[in-house]
């Protein structure tokens, strides 16, 4: 007992020491940004998450797989029924998210430095990316679902002032206020959710939620509603159908953003709670089921309209959303641990893919469009490399990180549910198709722009390539974490994880593994539909050197998938304008007619009451003296009379 | 001695003077009768307490009047003493002419 | 009980520093003797115990309210350094009234006989007269003290009468005999005197509240004061006497307390009604701040009246949260007026550009006391108004929050003043002592606002 306290104080400094960091950069440059020259900013907001990570990785060393350490800061909300602490728990699962926030944030930060160097409001930029990851760590170091939401409302507000960074450009406004709106409604899923918690189980700590929570049958109403509703958070912050077209317009934000908060980080964090939760989810079959119609849904319909985006940021967005569906899936398939890996495996190929493209955006002076891009391959040879690797990752190329964990999760889909099996791969087969599409027309044939832009490229400098090919390197072997069980050795990361998933395995349905032949045949196959996705994309392309048609001569089909099947229209006729409307009328009957009216009139009788008692005091002390004594008479005379 | 009128009498006198002493305040202006009138209505409790005390055979309500007789020139000296620096200042005693502060 | 002793003791070590010509060095030295009693008072939590044959009875209650009633003095003593720093000839007089200020709350704080009660809101009051019109050439200050002791003398009356009939009744001044006969007897045989004494010792002390209809000297005399003595007298008055009411019903008269309610009821909506009406309209800061006392009386007395739902540690947070914002209020407050050689509200406009510290500091009192979380004003109420829907009393609270939502909007009107509002070129400094008081007063407020624990569970 002991024993287990001093190894839990251990932990305690280094607890509160990684989430401190980042929050000191942001103080620093928030508070002291004016004083501070830009280009020591940057290098301060990066110092601040390094540190962060040699504490992590400090941590993870001693950390066993199997310790559950809590961190209790202080009492928060205490009430006589319902004690709620501000504390930080430490187990396998928060050291996953902490590596891959604190390590690839750091990368990110350092790209930032170059990436941002001639913005005039690189400070700003870095104090909010700080309070990012902060807020960030709060969300996947809390020891309960407040915490949670704290970090969770953090990141929105983060994710909301960096799509907006450039706050000059309206259009850029508007996809921040969308991204909030957005995530306004899946987080009152969220919340509805914790009420729930709390109303019923009279605590918010993951562990006590559990285990009273395996008291009840599975699929019973309560666990239902709950998970029901946290996954309603989930959707709106991991961008699911119905509630992911915040996403590609969350490209408005500066690249780094997008790679930091749009693809490794924040967007996983509603993977990150329905794994945290996974007793709750074990015990809903139904709602496990609706998570994996939805992800297998929004894996392939964001993947269809990924085929004919022509913004370089806008193909990966889609793509995220797209394997943000697909990690869904392998959480409805009970896969716990699969969808982690992809997270994590996702995290550095797509991280990877977004510094490239920004590093190719950098390098034409803010192109995004494919259609001016081409033949930049020898232009700048770093960038084109790494983004081709780890679009190789990304397409299930085989033995790369891509491959293995995308494999994992359709082998579980093999084993429960052939039809999500055969969608999702169809998806993979999208994405390695236009993965491949991108990487030719930005980096093959001929530069399609105009003279003047083509004089100016260059390849980009250290800050930017460094993390590139850290990244890269990452991509490529990321997948060794999680070798199948073919290669006879043991699962790393699934192992690592077991402590925080096994709980919920004695509720979910056992299926028979897959025997390692089959297993063989399906990576065999996926590794070849790759393959021959990426060569339909190199003819198509690079041999018949095709270009995407102009958006007006698009007919039928085609049409619809470049229009994003008119979501984003259908949005604005059936809720945006009937609320408008709606709030038309309100804004006239209610708010002018009724409140208006009402609260002038109010502040009306309180001024003139004002006025009146200001007429009391005189200043004569007679009068004063005769009030009293008149108002105690008064006084006594109601007392005798009650 | 004191026993000899009934106790309803001493309550009935010290009410009555300490309402001439309310009375006075509400109704004189001159600010030194007002001072007056305060000690009356603490004169009318010291009367109150010392029958009390008699009629009880307990000695503290006399002691109770030490201390209002102590106090009541402690407040007395302060009152006046205010009252000169107003004096000095505005050349009245009456009460009226303190009412600058208002509102 | 050493705590008074020492008080004391600094108070006439001041006026022998006149002789010895101490008088540079007097500030440092009383404030360190503060310090020294406010440690003394800390050793005094576990003793407790009685004194003088059960005069006074030193408790929970009595060391919690008199730290936070010392470290209320020693943070005004702070400043008088600064006040004072013109009259340097006067220090020694106008410190040792101040100690002597402090005596008379702490006897309030910890009495358990009626003639402790009475002398100790007399050395208070007497103090306190002296100080109030201490700017003698001021016609404005003479008015003040001048007001002040003639409607105290005359509160002090009937103060006095009542404890002469309650003796008549019971026999005794001592608290806990008196409320033995409260317990011997049923609310038929109790003598109707000891009701007419209770009422006329509420009155009284009710005065010294400033709750409304009894609150009319507050204004006049706050603003004719010395800026600094209305900081102590708002602060330090609210508390010594509220912490005497409350001692007065928790001990005396709580068998008795269902008689007072409905008059004690009456009187806090008339003080929340009041102070927060007439607050609108004023001009001058000192005499808002008066009429937010009196609101805040009103509040508090909810605490009076939700005694059985054991109030003290509610109406104690509360009073901690009131004296750091009103501080730290004043703290700022001074050294704008003595800069713009105005007190009233527009010497506020533009103080944002100004020094935005200053500014910020004061903001952030104004939202404590407005009730805005994370501020200390903000649990203040929310125990308070807790409390009394505990106890009972709906109607009552739902008026109390209403009133604190009208209340927001003339502590916000100082806000917007300081940032939105233009203003002349004259600048605003102020000494590191007004900024380190206001710095601590702020902190105070926002560290209790999020640690209510700290104080929640202590009496």
């Amino acid at each position: 007992m002991t024993e287990q306290l001093m190894q839990d104080a251990t932990f305690v400094l280094p607890g509160i020491l990684i989430p401190l960091f980042p929050l000191i950069g942001f103080v620093i440059n928030g508070v002291f940004g004016k004083y501070i020259p830009k280009s020591v900013s940057g290098w301060i907001a990066t110092l601040a998450i390094f540190a962060s990570f040699v504490v992590a990785v400090s941590v993870f060393s001693k950390l066993n797989a199997t310790d559950s350490i809590t961190i209790e800061l202080f009492d928060w909300i205490a009430f006589s029924n319902m004690q709620i602490g501000f504390s930080f728990l430490l187990d396998s699962l928060t050291m996953v998210m902490l590596l891959v926030i604190t390590g690839i944030g750091f990368l990110i930060h350092l790209y930032s430095i170059g990436y941002m160097h001639d913005d005039e409001a690189s400070t700003r930029f870095f104090t909010y990316l700080n309070l990012f990851i902060f807020f960030m760590l709060l969300l996947v170091m809390g020891s309960n679902y407040l915490v949670m939401f704290i970090g969770w409302e953090g990141v929105g507000l983060c994710s909301y002032l960096l799509i907006g960074f450039w706050f000059k450009n309206d259009a850029y406004n508007n996809a921040a206020k969308k991204a909030f709106v957005m995530n306004r409604i899946g987080d009152l899923g969220f919340l509805l959710g914790m009420f729930f918690i709390l109303f019923n189980f009279g605590t918010l700590e993951y562990d006590a939620v559990a285990q009273q929570a395996s008291a009840f049958a599975p699929n019973s109403m309560l666990i239902v509603s709950i998970t029901l509703l946290l996954f309603v958070g989930a959707m709106g912050k991991s961008a699911q159908l119905p509630l992911y077209t915040w996403l590609p317009d969350a490209m408005a934000g500066p690249t780094p953003v997008s790679a930091l908060i749009h693809a490794a980080t924040m967007v996983t964090a509603g993977i990150y709670m329905v794994v945290r939760s996974n007793v709750l989810f074990a015990l809903a079959p139904h709602t496990l089921d609706v998570i994996l119609w939805v992800g297998v849904a929004t894996s392939v319909f964001a993947a269809v309209i990924g085929l004919m985006q022509n913004d370089i940021k806008k193909v990966l967005a889609y793509s995220t959303v797209s394997q943000l569906g697909l990690m869904f899936a392998a959480l409805g398939l009970g896969a716990f641990a699969s969808g982690m890996f992809h997270v994590v495996t996702h995290a550095f190929f797509k991280a990877c893919l977004f510094l490239g493209s920004g590093s190719v955006i950098h390098a034409l002076h803010g192109e995004q469009d494919i259609r001016k891009m081409g033949g930049l391959k020898k232009l700048i040879p770093i960038t084109y490399i790494t983004f081709i690797i780890a679009s190789f990752a990304i397409s299930g190329f085989p033995l790369l990180s891509g491959f293995f964990s995308k494999d994992e999760i359709l082998a579980h889909a093999f084993e429960q549910n052939k039809l999500v099996w055969t969608i999702l791969s169809i998806s993979s087969m999208i994405t390695a198709f236009y993965m491949f599409r991108l990487v030719y027309l930005t980096f093959y044939g001929n530069f399609r722009g105009t003279d003047e832009t083509k004089k100016h490229i260059h390849e980009s400098p250290l800050t930017i390539t460094i993390p590139l090919i850290i990244l890269c390197i990452l991509s490529v072997f990321g997948g060794l974490l999680g070798l199948p069980s073919v290669f006879h050795v043991s699962h790393l990361f699934a192992d690592y994880l077991a402590a925080v998933t096994d709980p919920s395995k004695a509720f979910l349905h056992a299926h028979e593994k897959v025997s390692h032949m089959t297993e063989i045949v399906l990576m065999s196959f996926a590794g070849l539909a790759a393959i021959v996705s990426i060569y339909y994309a190199y003819t198509k392309y690079v041999k018949k050197g095709e270009q995407p048609a102009d958006e007006a001569s698009l007919t039928g089909l085609q049409k619809w998938i470049s229009n994003k099947f008119y979501v984003d229209e259908l949005y604005d006729k059936i809720i945006v304008k009937p609320m408008l409307i709606l709030s038309d009328l309100f804004l006239v009957l209610v708010d002018k007619l009724i409140i208006d009216l009402s609260v002038n009139a109010v502040a009306w009788f309180v001024g003139l009451t004002g006025r009146a008692t200001r007429l009391l005091q005189t200043g004569n002390t007679g009068f004063y003296i005769f009030a009293m004594v008149l108002s105690m008479v008064v006084l006594f005379v109601i007392r005798l009379l009650a | 001695m004191i026993e000899t009128i009934p106790q309803h009498g001493y309550l009935l006198l010290s009410t009555f003077l300490f309402c001439i002493g309310v009375i006075g305040v509400l109704f004189r202006r001159n600010a030194i009768i007002i001072l007056m009138c305060v000690e009356l209505m603490l004169n009318a409790v010291n009367l109150l307490l010392v029958s009390f005390s008699a009629y009880s055979q307990n000695s503290d309500g006399q002691v109770f009047v030490f201390f209002i007789m102590v106090v009541a020139a402690a407040e007395v000296a302060v009152g006046l003493a205010l009252l000169v620096s107003i004096y000095r200042n505005v050349m009245s005693t009456d009460i009226n002419v303190l009412s600058k502060l208002k509102g | 009980m050493n705590t008074l002793i020492y008080t004391s003791c600094l108070g006439l070590f001041c006026l022998l520093a006149e002789i010895l010509n101490l008088r540079k060095l007097l500030v440092p030295l009383v404030v360190l003797g503060i310090t020294v009693i406010f440690g003394v008072n800390y050793m005094e939590w576990n003793q407790g115990g009685s004194f003088y044959n059960d005069m006074l009875r030193i408790d929970h209650f009595s060391v919690a309210f008199s730290a936070l009633v010392l470290l209320v003095g020693m943070l005004i003593l702070v400043l008088t350094a600064d006040y004072y720093k013109n009259e340097i000839h006067h220090i020694s007089d106008y410190l040792a009234i101040l100690i002597f200020t402090l005596c008379g709350a702490l006897i309030m704080l910890s009495f358990s006989n009626m003639a402790m009660l009475f002398l100790g809101i007399e050395i208070l009051s007497i103090s306190l007269y002296i100080m109030a019109g201490s700017k003698r050439f001021e016609t404005k200050s003479n008015e003040a003290g001048f007001k002040y002791f003639l409607m105290g003398a005359f509160a002090s009356g009937f103060l006095l009468f009542g404890i002469a009939l309650i003796y008549g009744v019971t026999n005794s001044f001592h608290l806990e005999k008196i409320g033995m006969y409260i317990m011997n007897h049923d609310a038929t045989t109790i003598s109707p005197l000891f009701y007419i004494g209770m009422m006329l010792m509420l009155v009284a002390m009710l005065f010294k509240v400033a709750a409304a209809p009894f609150h009319f000297w507050s204004p006049d005399v706050y603003e004719g004061s010395p800026a600094l003595i209305t900081a102590f007298m708002s602060t330090l008055v609210k508390i010594a006497a509220f912490g005497a009411l409350y001692r007065l019903f928790a001990t005396c008269f709580v068998g008795t307390l269902s008689y007072a309610t409905q008059t004690l009821s009456i009187v806090s909506v008339a003080s929340l009604a009041i102070g927060n009406f007439t607050a609108l309209h004023q001009t001058n800061f000192k005499r808002l701040m008066a009429y937010s006392g009196i609101s805040h009386a009103g509040y508090l007395l909810l605490a009076i009246i939700a005694l059985y739902a054991n109030t003290a540690s509610a109406l104690f947070y509360y009073s901690a949260g009131y004296a750091f914002a009103t501080i730290g209020a004043f703290a700022v407050a001074i050294p704008v007026f003595h800069s713009m050689q105005n007190e009233g509200m527009d010497a506020f406009n533009g103080l944002g550009k100004k020094n935005p510290l200053l500014a910020a500091l004061l903001t952030m009192s104004m939202l404590s006391l407005a009730g805005i979380p994370p501020f200390a004003g903000f649990l203040g109420k929310y125990y308070i108004f807790s409390k009394a829907i505990a106890a009972g009393h709906v109607a009552l609270t739902l008026i109390a929050v209403i009133a604190s939502m009208i209340g927001a909007y003339y502590y916000l009107k100082v806000v917007l003043a300081m940032y939105t509002k233009d203003s002349n070129d004259k600048t605003i400094e102020a000494s590191p002592l007004y900024i380190m008081v206001a710095v601590f007063c702020v902190a105070m407020s926002l560290v209790l606002g999020l640690f209510p624990n700290m104080l929640m569970g202590l009496i």
